[in-house]
């Protein structure tokens, strides 16, 4: 349970500069379409996407390629589930300890507890492993790269982790709640995720009954997922609380409605009095303006820019009000608009560990994701399934120090280094004159977005650069050179950048 | 409230006790360094180490009771004072105890304990117990001290993940698991030339701009230019003691290398464990402490073999404590207050604070008497010389356990 402070106000460090315009932000952009633009879209709706993503994308346009994206391709073709180990304690365990105990009787031998316990680690060690495996294989192959990065925000807003005793299975059927509600009605999935069974333990809901009411959820309900902090009162918290209880899982581990556990009397929140379930009080939030503010600000520095102005979130905030929070239309008016396609918002954002790794696989035609990706993930401060706390990640310069900076040229080149000779390498492969291939690398995985001078330094590279007795790019090294080339186009700074 | 009868009474709750009184322990008091030449080293007991079998209260009866297989025998305690010992595996770190190297705080905790790792972990890493800080405090003490923008090397964590202790807003913190291994692995940026290819991940001349790019640009910078010179810069060093081969004396090797290098390094970070002992504590337990005390003891040998020894002022730090009571598995399960030792630098040697009642249990923990905060608060205002209460928060005096 978490007492409360004020939070720190944002110094806006990672807005954008320049000015809003308002007035335009969010009708309909109408300037010029070309790979640049397609792919800045294809980082802010899905991971990045393929080169033939991108080049799909720049010649059906703006409006076709938004309307494919917020329209869900069929993913049926992607594996449903991930092989998941049991990871429940053994329940006969420790009740024979306890038997013994009363018998007087020696417990199980060390050993036997210890290798009890050890096959418990090893379920949750291949379970973690499966579950990321899964989402992240979801996310590269995806054909609706949106409705995975929507899970993905959402598995980051109302999070859970692979903790506390919570199964495998009561995260993975929350992450397919997330994806089944990616672009539905905030409202509905926030009632939804009040009575999933993996929230119910992580927030220890669960617990919370008429006898000995537990706050977590209700508190964290309104700070982090729905209001903010400032936008209720203490007992507000504690009246929510009350409306919560009864809402806990069955052995079973599926959401049960305990009414022997509720605590029926009257409840004054926010304003209003009765005898008041978690279903009203999630209503009774949607009311509020301050909730239509927080999504839209997060969505805002998820998909546009850090740090939005109040005035752009307020105007978001209308939209998805207007829409009476069914994200679809909101996420299509924002992927439309002239704020989306703005200089400003142009790799506005530092890419997740997540999207460098998945958009590093789409670009280069990597199917599967591996224990390579995995470590490098937990390097770089991202393990999907487990978020660090309650908050989700903190993203944006949290993602960025040297250790996570090594991390992710480490894994670029260790990708580079194994992928076989897929549609990129030919891609590349324009013609043996290193000022071309340099080109056309630059424009496939950058859009172009380098200097001169470093297009110059990798042409320099391709050239053999003094450090190779062939100054000439040819048939025989042409594939490490230009292995080495993309490696070292991923190490720039505008690589980071989404 | 009952207090346990080694006390000496004070009226704050704390109180210098233990074999050091008077006159002796003035005279063994470690003399300090001077402010700018200061260095601390945190040491991040990982999983949650059990105090009660560290720092073990062999005198109260109770705690027989509650550890019927565990408990560490009365005569095998490395005694302190009539009631107070340390586990025998700590055998060198009691040398240095009594030689009063050694302050040992006890039962450090904070309100409201939370038994989860993550998050207590994190409230010990932010000093925030109350809110979710993005900045460690060592990170906010960083921040504030205008370490030199142009030192790769102002903190150091021996660790493979960045620590949230040292995520600073500011600072860039160099993260390296081990010597071996911190820096790029394909050599394909060194076959393009130095200095093009220092030029190339700090590209900020490019056609858009960001609000992140000069950080990216310079943080790339840094990894590079900082993973190819520690090496050589530390490469002088001739360690002058002998290190066991385990993770945490490895890890000190590499930190006296550091220090003793003189890169204007303020602070390190080393961990080790897991300490996370539901199961058959006892092996995995003592073995840790005996890692931690043999590494500790080479790591102040080598110090003192180049002078560095009262620059260098180590603290240690853990998840929370364990459970009072032992459970079915000769184990325990998380819980809350633990000693934290504070070791070296200006430390005068002793027992300090109370070591929390055996008889008077918040849901089967005990209940912390020292808070953590106050630990941080001694450090940073007797050692660093900062003002505690903008990084940890107001209202917590420092101890007295620094001169």
């Amino acid at each position: 349970m978490i007492a409360h402070m004020a939070a720190p106000t944002s110094a806006a460090r990672y807005r954008p500069s320049g000015p809003l315009d308002l007035a335009t932000a969010l009708e309909p952009y109408g300037g010029p379409w070309g790979t640049r633009q397609a792919a800045h879209l294809y980082r802010r709706a899905g991971f990045g996407g393929s080169p033939d993503d991108v080049a799909r994308a720049t010649s059906a346009g703006m409006r076709a390629s938004v309307d494919g994206l917020v329209r869900f391709a069929a993913s049926s073709a992607l594996p449903a589930q991930p092989p998941l180990a049991d990871d429940r304690p053994n329940p006969g365990r420790s009740s024979a300890l306890a038997a013994a105990a009363r018998a007087g009787v020696t417990p199980q031998s060390d050993a036997a507890i210890v290798e009890a316990r050890q096959a418990i680690a090893r379920a949750h060690r291949d379970n973690l492993i499966a579950m990321e495996m899964w989402f992240l294989d979801r996310m590269i192959n995806t054909p609706a790269p949106l409705q995975e990065k929507m899970t993905l925000f959402w598995h980051g807003h109302f999070t859970s982790a692979y903790q506390k005793g919570i199964p495998a299975q009561a995260l993975v059927n929350q992450n397919e709640l997330f994806r089944a509600n990616a672009l539905g009605n905030v409202r509905e999935l926030t009632l939804a995720v009040s009575q999933d069974p993996a929230m119910l333990r992580y927030l220890d809901n669960a617990q919370n009954v008429k006898a000995h009411p537990n706050e977590n959820y209700a508190r964290e309900l309104m700070e982090l997922f729905t209001l903010g902090i400032g936008n209720y009162t203490e007992t507000d918290v504690r009246e929510s609380a009350r409306a919560f209880t009864g809402w806990g899982i069955d052995r079973d581990d599926h959401f049960r409605d305990f009414p022997v556990r509720h605590d029926d009397g009257s409840k004054t929140f926010l304003g209003k009095t009765g005898n008041f379930t978690g279903r009203d009080i999630v209503e009774i939030i949607f009311t509020q303006p301050a909730a239509a503010r927080l999504f839209a600000k997060d969505l805002l520095n998820f998909f546009v820019y850090s740090d939005p102005e109040p005035a752009l979130v307020d105007a978001v905030a209308t939209v998805i009000r207007a829409n009476d929070y069914n994200l679809q239309p909101v996420m299509s008016t924002v992927l439309r608009s002239n704020l989306f396609y703005s200089d400003r918002a142009y790799r506005a954002l530092v890419k997740s560990p997540v999207q460098f790794v998945v958009g590093s696989y789409q670009l280069f035609g990597v199917k599967q994701s591996d224990l390579v990706a995995l470590g490098a993930l937990r390097r770089m401060g991202q393990i999907l399934f487990l978020p660090p706390n309650v908050k989700g990640w903190d993203g944006g310069a949290a993602w960025l120090n040297s250790q996570t900076v090594l991390t992710r040229e480490n894994f670029a080149s260790s990708l580079i280094a194994k992928m076989g000779n897929a549609a990129w390498m030919q891609r590349a492969t324009v013609s043996m004159d290193p000022a071309k291939v340099s080109r056309a690398l630059v424009a496939m995985i950058l859009q172009g977005d380098v200097s001169p001078a470093s297009t110059a330094n990798l042409t320099a590279y391709l050239s053999g650069n003094n450090v190779s007795a062939s100054t000439v790019l040819s048939v025989e090294n042409a594939d490490e050179r230009i292995r080495g080339a993309a490696y070292l186009t991923m190490a720039m700074p505008a690589y980071q950048l989404a | 409230m009952k207090r346990n009868a080694f006390l000496l009474g004070a009226a704050s709750g704390l109180a210098v006790v233990g074999h050091t009184g008077g006159f002796f322990s003035r005279a063994l008091a470690q003399t300090a360094a001077p402010a700018g030449d200061r260095v601390l080293v945190v040491v991040y007991f990982q999983g949650g180490n059990d105090g009660l079998n560290t720092v073990v209260p062999f005198g109260l009866p109770a705690y027989y009771t509650y550890r019927p297989t565990l408990a560490i025998a009365q005569n095998d305690v490395l005694r302190i004072n009539d009631t107070i010992g340390l586990n025998p595996q700590l055998k060198p770190f009691k040398d240095m105890y009594d030689k009063g190297q050694v302050a040992i705080v006890q039962g450090v905790g904070y309100p409201n304990p939370d038994y989860s790792h993550f998050r207590s972990t994190e409230i010990w890493e932010t000093a925030a117990p109350d809110k979710y800080a993005s900045t460690g405090w060592l990170g906010r003490y960083l921040d504030g001290v205008n370490v030199p923008s142009g030192n790769l090397f102002n903190a150091v964590a021996i660790a493979d993940v960045l620590p949230e202790v040292l995520v600073a807003d500011r600072v860039d913190v160099a993260a390296i698991a081990q010597l071996n291994g911190y820096g790029l692995t394909s050599d394909r940026s060194k076959t393009l030339g130095r200095d093009e290819f220092h030029a190339f991940v700090a590209d900020n001349n490019v056609p858009f701009r960001s609000p992140y790019l000069a950080q990216v640009a310079s943080i790339e910078d840094h990894a590079q230019r900082g993973s190819e010179e520690l090496p050589k810069l530390i490469a002088g060093y001739q360690p002058a003691a002998s290190y066991p081969e385990t993770p945490i004396g490895r890890s000190l090797a590499l930190a006296a290398q550091v220090i003793g290098s003189k890169l204007g390094t303020r602070v390190l970070y080393v961990q080790l464990g897991s300490f996370d002992t539901h199961t058959t504590q006892r092996a995995t337990q003592d073995r840790l402490l005996a890692e931690f005390a043999n590494g500790i003891s080479a790591f102040y040998t080598d110090l003192a073999a180049h002078g560095d020894e009262r620059r260098v002022l180590t603290m240690t730090f853990s998840d929370f404590g364990r459970r009072v009571a032992e459970n079915g598995s000769r184990g325990t399960d998380h819980g809350s207050a633990a000693p934290v030792f504070v070791i070296g630098g200006g430390v005068k040697g002793g027992l300090y604070g109370e070591h929390p009642s055996l008889d008077a249990l918040d849901a089967g923990n005990l209940r912390f008497t020292t808070d953590f905060r106050s630990v941080y608060a001694t450090v940073l205002e007797k050692w660093l010389q900062r003002p505690a209460p903008a990084i940890v928060g107001p209202g917590f005096a420092p101890l007295p356990l620094l001169t």
